[in-house]
């Protein structure tokens, strides 16, 4: 029978909150500010965008500040949660070359990590709304389901990078770049409305419409910042979208997980 | 009830060899790779609470054999049968992070050797005490030194009590007093009825005297297996022919 995703980790159940603990302290080891960097890095992102932004448009949008502190969350989240789970086998090496493990423990365990961290970042999203005088409306209840996605999209990802980290590291400066590139496909300092019509609009719509995380971050906008609920279509969409990368990902995974000890 | 601890039948493995070494390394990944055999159809029967010494040169595939015994390594062909909880020692300060302290790393490479954290909890003091790294267990263990390190790692084995526990030459990193005190938990081991597999390429180890059958591997291959003092000399008189 083919592997399920997850299901083999059923025995480490008690060990995954320990080792994603774990991750954090040493993510965040040597630096002065710690743990603290979760919050700062992004509103520091931020607070540049928003300023560099409302300077240059005459007339930004009404509840600009918090379309912009959305997209720029998330981004930040699936950003430092992809690079975290791209990593996770090759700074594991010491475990997996001297214990009988369940490869697949570690890039759930980077993403379980960035999942704690999802608290700090949110106490940030909501810390910073008074700021805008905006207060959400009912919409808002389903975030929890857009975060549920952006986990399950950053685990598939973690899955497909770790695997490829390990027989050709130069993913990771690419990957680097390619996150680069989808801050600007992604609709953080842009809105989708204002670009349809015209050639270059129509590109970035398609490029768009094949972005996982631009997905994510449009259906965010709609519930928290326009107040209204995107069509079912919209959601089986994205939905059907990130559990597609989710089980690639797995299977890359699994195909290959034999032999990483051996490549390192 | 099963008299074997642990049972290979047939195993081989291999590792991919790069042909050349000029090649770039964008060039190496479609290279053709050749096939390097470490282990050539290995069978080997250990009972339980048999002691075994493995030796062999350098790259005879001892350690390969050992990784393929704890599960880290998967073998190309042949069947592996293990009863009972295995205790691999491999390396110096295996899984062992060294950023972290002693106290982080006992509960992180405890629940990896299958405990409870609470039951390691407990322990923590016990295996920093045993050690006689009472001193040093807030230190990152990157300060430590890798006899530290390796009495670290063969004390925490000690209280996960396993049933099967793999050595790979690491005890004879630790001093004199250090090497006194694991013979001693070695014959204790030997007395629960622990199966123990130790691979040494160095003849003057004294853990070599309390081994019930000794293994002697050269080129991927079982040699010889028998009576300890039987198979010294022959690995002996190998090494002085090959010389």
């Amino acid at each position: 029978m083919y592997p399920i995703p997850l299901v083999n980790l059923r025995k480490y159940k008690s060990m995954l909150l320990y080792f994603a603990l774990i991750n954090i302290k040493i993510r965040f080891k040597g630096t002065k500010l710690g743990v603290a960097w979760t919050a700062i890095e992004p509103t520091l992102t931020f607070v540049l965008l928003f300023v560099v932004f409302t300077t240059i448009r005459d007339q930004p949008k009404e509840n600009f500040g918090v379309y912009l502190l959305t997209g720029v969350i998330i981004y930040h989240v699936f950003t430092r949660g992809t690079l975290g789970g791209l990593t996770s086998l090759r700074s594991n090496y010491s475990i997996l070359e001297s214990i009988n493990i369940q490869k697949e423990f570690f890039p759930v365990v980077a993403t379980l990590a960035t999942c704690i961290l999802l608290i700090v970042q949110l106490a940030i999203f909501f810390g910073l709304m008074p700021f805008f005088q905006f207060i959400p409306t009912w919409t808002i209840i389903l975030l929890p389901i857009v975060i549920g996605l952006l986990m399950l999209l950053i685990l598939g990802f973690s899955y497909i990078l770790s695997i490829i980290h390990v027989y050709v590291r130069d993913i990771q400066p690419l990957w680097g770049i390619t996150v680069h590139a989808l801050f600007f496909i992604t609709p953080i300092i842009w809105y989708v409305d204002d670009i349809k019509g015209n050639d270059l609009g129509n590109v970035l719509m398609s490029l768009h419409a094949v972005n996982p995380i631009g997905q994510i971050v449009e259906l965010a906008h709609n519930i928290v910042v326009f107040n209204t609920i995107p069509p079912l279509s919209d959601w089986l969409y994205t939905v059907t979208f990130c559990f597609a990368i989710f089980l690639f990902g797995y299977y890359v995974f699994h195909k290959f997980d034999s032999k990483i000890v051996e490549v390192l | 009830m099963n008299q074997y601890a642990i049972k290979l039948e047939n195993i081989n493995k291999s590792f991919d060899i790069e042909k050349s070494k000029n090649k770039s390394e964008f060039a190496r990944l479609f290279s053709n790779k050749t096939k390097l055999s470490v282990l050539d159809n290995i069978s080997l029967k250990i009972k339980k609470g048999e002691f075994i010494g493995i030796i062999g040169r350098n790259g005879s595939g001892k350690t390969t054999l050992l990784r393929v015994m704890s599960g880290i390594y998967t073998p190309d062909s042949g069947r592996i049968h293990i009863d009972g909880v295995v205790a691999p020692l491999l390396h110096i300060g295996t899984g062992f992070h060294k950023e972290l302290n002693a106290k982080e790393n006992i509960i992180m490479s405890g629940l990896l050797l299958g405990m409870k954290k609470s039951e390691i909890e407990q322990k923590v003091s016990d295996v920093i005490r045993y050690a006689e790294l009472e001193k040093y267990s807030q230190m990152p263990l990157k300060h430590y030194s890798t006899g530290m390190r390796a009495r670290l790692a063969f004390s925490l084995v000690l209280q996960i009590d396993p049933d099967i526990l793999l050595v790979d030459e690491i005890l004879s990193v630790g001093d004199k007093k250090f090497r006194d005190k694991s013979f001693k938990a070695f014959l204790s081991f030997k007395k629960k009825n622990k199966t123990v597999v130790l691979v040494t390429h160095n003849l003057g180890n004294q853990f070599l005297k309390m081994v019930d059958r000794a293994v002697l591997m050269d080129n991927g291959k079982i040699v010889l297996i028998g009576n300890p003092d039987e198979v010294v000399r022959k690995y002996t008189e190998y090494q002085d022919n090959k010389n």
